[in-house]
């Protein structure tokens, strides 16, 4: 079967007759088989999606189906899936089925989205390499020594190796962009309120977002615009229309473009990385687009910001994981203390452990100003130096990553050189901005190497329009070469 | 030598009264929303366990709140009554604390920018000579917040049962500053908030189901000095009463501590209904922090204008309210318009009674009498009573004209009005042959019968014994069967006489 790039390509052979759903799901349950190595998927919905298959293939041939009829998909493991166990990669929630399903999985299953299963992630979505996760690691498709990235890792690496065509991931610091990066998919965040977080097992609630890893600009694009608008479940999601983003992928005009030059010119930053990131300004320069340094003063309190902060809801946020309700529960225990102390020593792994602890140290009585509520401000900092960034240029350019994929194992033992991996990807979150991360070419190893372009919040439209045509010129880069 | 150890019990009165009592309270009240405050479950009490639980009230991953803004215009309509600030940004902020009835961890409830700020309830305390003064007891603050769930240790010492129907059910919480003074004025002051609970529509008040539950703060200092004592918080209080108790108890077991060389220790104690006392907890005392911050789920609620115009306009009249225009407009007395606003139901009977007639002061008497009795009697409340206004307004019209003596509309037509609420009160009387005689010929008859039969009395009053006058109508009435009216009766006599 063909290796379809895009969500059209696929519907247009649907149409003409030369597959069918059910071909298709047969296709990547074959492929998902031959994979197991990369450790991907937590669960394969085989016979349900089969199932599934044949009622849009009917929907099909009667002329009622979605939009997106033929779209095989997979859920990161924290996407709520009425009757489907979810875990958030923990042993903390083993056997747990969600009755109810999240907005975001509702409103893609109504257009006839085919779920094939659900995708392994660093547990409770944190981490940068998916090695927390109580699953076990995803490997990189390019390089299976190599880590996908993470937290979405194994959505990520199962849109690279063609395990399903489009996955639906959460982003709270990158958790989307960089493992599109590291295995060479496109990863959208969307601004922050875009896309319910009803049925989205929460990490850090005022970074989170749902977000699409694809082949393709274009389905990204058409999967936030079914995706996004207001729920009634959640307050947060903002009530601004959203546009018919897949229709509107052409940009045209010139574009005002900042970079960072100390993300462009550090050492830091892997040398290919750097060239490519470059190549990529000097193109839009040599298309008569404004290109442009820029300063962000406030670059080094990134990472602390956002570990601060989202270390201090995650604390809160996963409180709920007690052994009382459900979830694992501590067959040591024998009282109250002891349930909470042992449910949660046994359930969580060291890493969501790292954090709960940060974030309640954070939130602490004795330090709660000298850091939680210094971070918020330095937050409202951030905020307004990135609008103030946005009064002059459309777009801000950068690596997404300083470094290609890494080796298994590298960095489990630094969780600083670990965090160091989101330097680029978290300010997005910080500031609720929208921010995408699209194939670059790859390094003399041929790992995947991704550039990240980010608007101001609700610019989406924009963003996708730009990354479409950003695409198309980085391809035609590469193919001159 | 040696000094016997005082205590709460054997103090006495003079050593009591060298020390002032200093009360804050914390009152929370369960809102009467249809929807819990953040999850749209039924928030109702006494139903089976853990039938009222949505996926976000069992806290399952995935799940959000979403604030119910009935519950928000209910705190406001509380703020409103008590002249609070109504703030116009209000925050949702997180309390983390682990326990089995919480189940997200944490608890949503207001610090920083709580829902009403300041403001208070007017208490009347009594002076030394029966005087009475109102004193303001203010506010601090009043919040929202959601309950918790109910944990239930039904006859086992290994297992703890859940209950997760009161979880997520909206409560506002009045924390007073530390104004009150007495046991007294404490119990005045949790009457208060309940009458206006129950006046706003907002909480049913019930202390026996927990829909209004106290805690309170307790300190004492000797009388005359400014700094207060160290506090100590009571709980466990299921009525107004057991309140009274509980502040009385720890006034003197507080300045008998102090009084035999002690220190208050800071600490939470439970009041035990059965001996009135209070004890310690004997549980280790660690300093809880709870890390309080925003609630990232929720955006900070911004009130508009409108919406708090609404509000206003929909306020019901208040009792101080409702006693103004009793004294005022209806001219009744003060003590009359006191009791007759007592609870809400009964001041709108009162009110729909004087719009259908003017003889306000025999209204009120009918409410504060004949009507009060029934209802302490037979248990109902005056919304199910058989009387309506429009039908009490014409008995009390035709006791006023003379139509019926009190005594038959009290004794007989009241009651035949109960057995038969359909029937007007005329057609009863006229039926029952109860409608005074008021004929002045026949009465003149009966009149000169009376006094032909008792020759010797006449010439008694005549010499002076006025108080025989009561014997002649006594008997004229019983000639006439009970229909006479007396007032004409009385008016014949003394001209015949």
């Amino acid at each position: 079967m063909k290796e379809y790039l895009s969500l059209a390509d696929i519907q247009h052979d649907l149409r003409a007759g030369n597959t069918t759903c059910e071909e298709l799901v047969g296709y990547y349950l074959s492929r998902i088989d031959a994979h197991r190595h990369l450790n991907a998927f937590v669960e394969v919905y085989a016979e349900e999606a089969r199932a599934r298959a044949l009622e849009v293939d009917a929907r099909l041939r009667e002329g009622t189906a979605g939009k997106l009829a033929g779209l095989v998909v997979g859920l990161k493991d924290v996407l709520c899936h009425a009757g489907h166990g979810v875990q958030a990669g923990s042993h903390m929630l083993d056997n747990y089925r969600s009755p109810f399903t999240a907005t975001a999985v509702q409103r893609i299953l109504d257009e006839d989205a085919i779920v094939i299963g659900r995708q392994n992630c660093d547990e409770f979505a944190m981490g940068s390499s998916n090695e927390s996760s109580y699953f076990g690691p995803v490997r990189n498709a390019a390089d299976s020594t190599r880590v996908p990235g993470g937290s979405s890792g194994g959505s990520a690496a199962a849109v690279q190796a063609n395990l399903c065509h489009a996955a639906l991931g959460s982003d709270t610091g990158g958790s989307v962009r960089q493992p599109a990066a590291f295995c060479g998919t496109v990863g959208l965040k969307p601004s922050y309120g875009r896309v319910s977080r009803w049925g989205l097992i929460a990490y850090a609630s005022s970074f989170d977002c749902i977000g699409p890893i694809t082949r393709s600009v274009e389905d990204a694009a058409l999967l936030l615009e079914i995706m996004a608008g207001p729920d009634e479940h959640d307050s947060t999601v903002s009530t601004r229309e959203v546009p018919a983003y897949s229709r509107e992928l052409h940009w045209e005009q010139p574009a005002r473009v900042g970079y960072l030059r100390e993300a462009v010119e550090s050492e830091a930053v892997e040398p290919a990385i750097r060239e490519r990131t470059l190549a990529v300004l000097n193109q839009l320069r040599e298309q008569g687009h404004t290109v442009e340094p820029i300063e962000m003063p406030l670059l080094r309190y990134f990472l602390p910001t956002y570990y601060i902060l989202t270390t201090a809801e995650a604390s809160s946020n996963l409180s709920r994981f007690d052994g009382v309700r459900y979830g694992y529960r501590s067959p040591e225990a024998s009282n109250l203390e002891g349930l909470y102390k042992k449910s949660r020593t046994e359930g969580f792994g060291d890493e969501v452990r790292r954090r709960i602890l940060l974030g309640t140290f954070v939130l602490s009585a004795n330090y709660y100003d000298a850091y939680y509520t210094k971070a918020q401000r330095v937050r409202n900092l951030v905020r307004k130096e990135s609008e103030g960034l946005f009064d002059h240029h459309d777009f801000l350019i950068s690596p997404v990553t300083p470094t290609t994929a890494f080796r298994l194992g590298e960095k489990m033992d630094d969780p600083l050189q670990m965090y160091l991996a989101d330097i680029f990807t978290v300010q997005a979150n910080v500031v609720g901005a929208p921010a995408i991360s699209i194939p670059n070419g790859t390094d003399e190893a041929g790992l995947p190497i991704g550039v990240q372009v980010m608007a101001r919040p609700f610019a989406e439209q924009d963003l996708l329009a730009f990354s479409n045509y950003l695409t198309e010129l980085i391809g035609a880069g590469e193919s001159v070469k | 030598m040696t000094t016997s150890t005082l205590s709460a019990q054997t103090i006495g009165k003079e050593l009591l009264d060298r020390y002032e009592t200093v009360i804050g309270l914390e009152v929370h009240c369960q809102l009467l929303t249809e929807s819990k405050l953040f999850a749209a479950d039924v928030n109702r009490f006494g139903t089976e366990p853990n039938t009222n639980v949505s996926p976000l009230t069992l806290a399952l991953p995935g799940t959000l709140p979403k604030l119910n803004k009935k519950a928000l215009e209910y705190a406001v309509r509380m703020g409103l009554a008590c002249g609070s600030t109504i703030s116009r940004h209000t925050i949702f902020d997180r309390k983390n604390y682990f326990y089995p009835d919480l189940p997200k961890g944490y608890q949503i409830s207001q610090d920083k920018a709580p829902i009403c700020v300041g403001g208070g309830i007017a208490v009347a305390t009594k002076g030394n000579e029966g005087t009475s003064t109102e004193r303001l007891i203010r506010f601090h603050h009043i919040h929202l917040e959601e309950d918790a769930g109910k944990s239930v240790h039904d006859g086992s010492d290994t297992e703890t049962l859940l209950d997760y129907n009161r979880a997520g059910t909206p409560l506002i919480e009045m924390v007073s500053e530390p104004d009150l003074r007495s046991a007294e004025e404490t119990g005045t002051y949790v009457t208060e908030i309940r009458r206006l609970v129950r006046y706003l529509d907002i909480c049913d008040g019930n202390m026996e189901e927990g829909s209004l539950r106290c805690d309170v703060n307790v300190s004492v200092r000797p009388v005359g000095t400014l700094a207060y004592g160290t506090k100590v918080e009571v709980k466990n209080m299921n009525s107004i009463r057991n309140i009274m108790r509980a502040v009385e108890y720890e006034w003197r077991r507080q300045v008998a501590l102090l009084e035999n060389g002690g220190t208050i220790t800071q600490e939470t104690r439970m009041f035990d209904a059965e001996t009135g006392q209070t004890y310690g907890m004997r549980v280790k005392e660690t300093m809880n922090d709870y890390r309080y911050f925003p609630d990232p789920d929720l955006c900070p609620v911004v009130l508009s204008d409108a919406w708090l115009d609404e509000i206003k306009s929909r306020m019901p009249a208040l009792p101080h309210e409702l006693r103004e225009k009793f004294t005022t407009s209806y001219g009744i007395p003060a003590y009359d318009a006191v009791v007759l606003t007592e609870t809400k139901e009964v001041a709108i009977y009162f009110e729909e009674v004087c719009a259908h007639t003017q003889h306000y002061k025999s209204a009120s008497n009918w409410l504060m009498g004949t009507i009060k009795s029934y209802l302490n009697e037979t248990g109902h409340d005056i919304g199910t009573l058989p009387v309506t206004p429009p039908v009490l307004a014409q008995l009390i019209e035709l006791v006023e004209d003379g139509t019926l003596s009190i005594s038959t509309a009290t004794q007989k037509a009241f009651p035949a009005l109960l057995a038969e609420p359909g029937r007007s009160p005329r057609e009863l009387a006229e039926a029952n042959n109860w409608l005074q005689n008021r004929n002045t010929s026949e009465l003149e008859t009966l009149v000169e019968e009376v006094l032909s039969a008792m020759p010797d009395k006449v010439a008694a009053f005549q010499k002076g014994k006025k108080g025989l006058m009561g014997l002649f109508v006594g008997e004229v009435m019983k000639k006439s069967g009970g229909t006479a009216d007396p007032q004409l009766v009385n008016q014949l006599l003394q001209k015949k006489l």
